[in-house]
């Protein structure tokens, strides 16, 4: 395959536990900082009770009352989408009269667990309509093409954990085949109680703070947020600074179990090298991976392998000990930060890591770590056993 | 690029397989099934089009099928049905994509998780409903059954979940990513949904269906799935091709359909949606299939199936409610146009176009 | 009916394994792997089920690892449990 013509990134927004925007997030990052704490917006009955990354802030909107409006998934899809928008320098007068597509992956934001709705539906009752009239005009893409009135494709894509990855790689290719000038594209959830009750029945919460690729981890900790950035064609960008490039997208499937990644991570190796095909991109060049790292035994295992197999040498970090695991937004989150990393020059302490396993071939960067090079990898793996890699380049 | 449909497999309230709907087409009429809800004493009938995966056995042991939902299995189904229909069921299958579109994904499993929880306190959450909840997991399952190993991709956006896919599908067959794509829209039918309709529509649930009073809310409620093997153009096509595909919003930008088409629209009984069809046909004439499997976001799926059908064999099938008006009339007669439009809207003044001919 | 019987009742019926009959089931057969067939995401639900039926709580996959071998090391970890 013949390597595809790198898309300008112009824009970068961003809000998750780490921070309100991303000036907040990359200084909690650098400054190897955490605040995982049990959630605030819903309880359970579970004996158990799971750390999680909340927005540490009520955020606001900066929109007419939106808050009732939308979902919460779709409201934090808009405001990192406000961000990456004012820092490409658009709003929706100057978008207006132009193919503006949106490409967004979510898990939560399009699941219809409204479990408030349904025990009074269980109890015989005969609950209001408002919960679902407000799922039904909150599918984050549609979301923000309605909020900035855009005449082009939307997607909201809900590949589970790397749907934010696969949204941006989408979004790239839609610039590439002229179906759009500008796309707003990456990846929105929040926290929620169906999500909570999901993981840990699944056995893979960590009842600590999570430690990716350590010798104890335990498994993970939800987050929120949402991540996003501004893709535009060479016509649209003119003689405009780009903050980064998306250079590769990479996505197989491992087609080996419902909820486990192949033992010999066949699908992410699969996907890496798509990716490198697709950038004309050597693995020897990478300067720095944007791991997955969930915590959970098994990602972590798998990935650690692969990273060994087909990036030797190459210093990686999870940014999931700050973050915490917000699922569908991952990948639009750590592509952000892999775009905002290589422009710092320097890459966060892997949060969590103390102790090596011995199972584990390769480990994490333990501080702070300076990096040259002009190209990062972000990779996401997913429940399905979808694999999902963007090679990103460092921006003019 | 033009993409050539190869194969097809559908379920749905007129049966399973490309002969079942043909056979609904010919016949112009499927009488819809009646969904009975048990719930606080009272009994709560209604019109619903319901699909079977009794065909399911025939391909896949019982065993695979333990822990997989109804959502995944009438997925399974139809995925069976399009590979059959296209003699691919035993090739080699690492350079096809799998894409899948769905509105609302398996609500079933959905609800079956938050009983898990709700029932038995949350030590007692589901792993394996939660599992099957996920949007994904029916395009998982696909993967997985047929070793699929290319590019995998699941898309929700309520009406627009199909025709914004198909994009995408386009995309990774002109880029060399894949060879094939298998292109799948599913959405299952339930009680929630039930009443959630019931509130918002009241009686108008009890059909029947006249997608093409646009200015009457008149859906039935239904669920199916419709599968495509997708590839690039090619000389001899199975079905037909689709040449181009247009996604937008008529409000923000009108659109401007191709005047000698045949138009399909994606009408089914929603006002909502409705008032767009006749803002823009303005009184042209067009035909709907709704009221051969009811109203449910992929059931843009079975749209596209029945334009493949009507290019393939070279007719035009009446619609429902031109069969209703004029008893004793020919429901099929020689499609006039070399090209047909396929047009779906979202309330919202979103659309998505696609042109497809032989 | 024993706690194996019922076991072996409750692994059929909530697991799915229509193929499968209580009698088909040894009680020193493994149940995962080679055996019975059932694997990790079997293994999460079987936490529930036994929770569900018996009452008994497995905090993690390190405690039900050594119970989850047979119906045999299963039982005898839900009586200890239960005594």
């Amino acid at each position: 395959m013949p390597a595809v013509t790198p898309i300008a990134v112009t824009g970068l927004g961003c809000l998750c536990g780490a921070g309100m925007n991303l000036a907040e997030c990359m200084e909690s990052l650098f400054r190897n900082d955490r605040t995982p704490r049990p959630p605030s917006r819903f309880s359970t009955d579970h004996p158990v009770s799971y750390p999680v990354l909340e927005l540490r802030d009520e955020f606001k909107l900066p929109l007419d009352d939106q808050k009732s409006v939308y979902a919460r998934t779709s409201q934090l899809a808009l405001t990192a989408a406000l961000e990456a928008l004012a820092d490409a320098g658009w709003d929706a007068e100057s978008l207006r009269g132009k193919r503006v597509g949106v490409c967004i992956g979510t898990t939560v934001g399009c699941a219809l667990n409204c479990d408030d709705f349904y025990r009074d539906y269980k109890d015989g009752t005969e609950p209001e309509m408002d919960i679902i009239s407000r799922f039904l005009r909150s599918n984050p893409a549609a979301v923000i093409a309605r909020q900035f009135k855009l005449n082009g494709p939307q997607q909201t894509v809900v590949n589970a954990c790397s749907s934010g990855t696969d949204a941006v790689g989408i979004g790239a290719s839609w610039l590439r085949a002229g179906a759009c000038d500008i796309a707003i594209v990456g990846g929105a959830d929040e926290l929620a109680r169906v999500t909570y009750a999901g993981f840990s029945s699944l056995m893979i919460a960590d009842a600590e703070p999570c430690r990716p690729f350590d010798l104890s981890r335990k498994g993970l900790n939800l987050g929120e947020g949402a991540g996003i950035m501004i893709l535009e064609n060479a016509q649209q960008l003119g003689a405009k600074m780009a903050r980064g490039y998306v250079r590769g997208y990479g996505s197989a499937c491992d087609a080996h179990h419902l909820t486990a990644p192949h033992p010999d991570g066949a699908g992410l190796k699969q996907a890496l090298y798509e990716a490198f095909a697709a950038a004309g991109v050597r693995p020897e060049e990478i300067s720095f991976v944007n791991a997955h790292g969930t915590g959970t035994p098994d990602n972590d295992r798998v990935e650690s392998r692969v990273l060994n197999e087909v990036l030797p040498g190459v210093p990686f970090v999870s940014t999931k000990g700050y973050t915490g695991h917000t699922l569908g937004a991952a990948g639009g989150i750590e592509a952000v930060f892999t775009l905002a990393c290589l422009q710092r020059g320097e890459i966060p302490a892997n949060i969590g890591f103390s102790t090596a396993d011995p199972e584990l071939p390769v480990t994490p960067v333990i501080r702070n770590t300076r990096i040259s090079g002009r190209v990062a990898l972000s990779e996401s793996l997913a429940f399905g056993g979808n694999n999902a890699v963007l090679i990103l380049g460092k921006g003019d | 690029m033009r993409m050539a449909i190869q194969g097809i497999g559908v379920t749905g309230g007129f049966g399973s397989g490309v002969e079942a709907l043909e056979a609904a087409l010919r016949c112009g009429k499927v009488e819809p099934q009646q969904g009975i809800i048990e719930r606080q004493g009272t009994i709560d009938t209604y019109p619903l089009y319901l699909a079977s995966i009794a065909a399911l056995d025939e391909f896949i042991p019982k065993r695979a099928l333990r822990r997989i939902d109804y959502f995944s299995k009438m997925t399974l189904l139809s995925a069976c049905l399009a590979l059959k229909d296209a003699n691919l069921l035993e090739d080699e299958r690492s350079r096809m994509g799998v894409v899948l579109a769905t509105g609302y994904g398996a609500l079933k499993s959905t609800f079956d998780f938050l009983d898990s929880y709700l029932d038995f306190g949350y030590a007692c959450s589901s792993p394996t409903s939660f599992s099957n909840s996920v949007h994904n997991a029916a395009a998982a399952h696909v993967s997985m059954y047929f070793k699929a190993t290319a590019p995998s991709l699941t898309v929700t956006q309520f009406e627009m979940s199909v025709p914004s896919a198909l994009l995408t599908a386009q995309l990774w067959l002109a880029e060399g990513r894949v060879d094939q794509v298998l292109f799948g829209a599913i959405d299952e039918h339930c009680d929630v949904l039930r009443y959630c309709r019931k509130q918002f529509f009241g009686a108008a649930e009890q059909g029947p269906l006249q997608p093409l009073q646009f200015d009457k809310q008149s859906a039935v409620p239904g669920e199916g799935a419709s599968f495509f093997v997708l590839t690039r153009e090619v000389e001899n096509v199975a079905y037909a091709h689709i040449d181009s595909l247009q996604l937008g919003n008529h409000c923000v930008a009108p659109i401007s359909l191709p005047a000698e088409d045949l138009l399909l629209v994606g009408a089914d009984g929603h006002k909502e949606c409705g008032r767009w069809y006749a803002q823009v046909l303005q009184g042209r004439e067009a035909v709907s299939y709704a009221p051969l499997y009811g109203s449910f976001p992929a059931a843009a799926g079975l749209d596209l199936a029945v334009a493949a059908l009507s290019l393939r064999s070279g007719t035009r099938y009446a619609d429902h409610a031109l069969y209703a008006a004029r008893q004793g009339l020919s429901v099929a007669q020689k499609l006039q146009a070399e090209k047909l439009s396929y047009l779906k809207f979202g309330p919202g003044g979103d659309y998505g176009l696609a042109r497809l001919s032989v | 009916m024993g706690v194996k019987e019922k076991l072996k009742k409750i692994l059929i019926e909530d697991l799915n394994l229509e193929d499968v009959t209580p009698e088909e089931i040894d009680d020193d057969m493994a149940l995962f792997g080679e055996g019975l067939g059932l694997d990790s995401l079997d293994a999460v639900e079987l936490v529930v089920i036994i929770q569900k039926h018996f009452g008994v709580e497995i905090k993690d996959m390190e405690e039900g690892r050594p119970a989850f071998q047979t119906v045999n090391t299963l039982a005898r970890f839900i009586e200890e449990r239960l005594a």
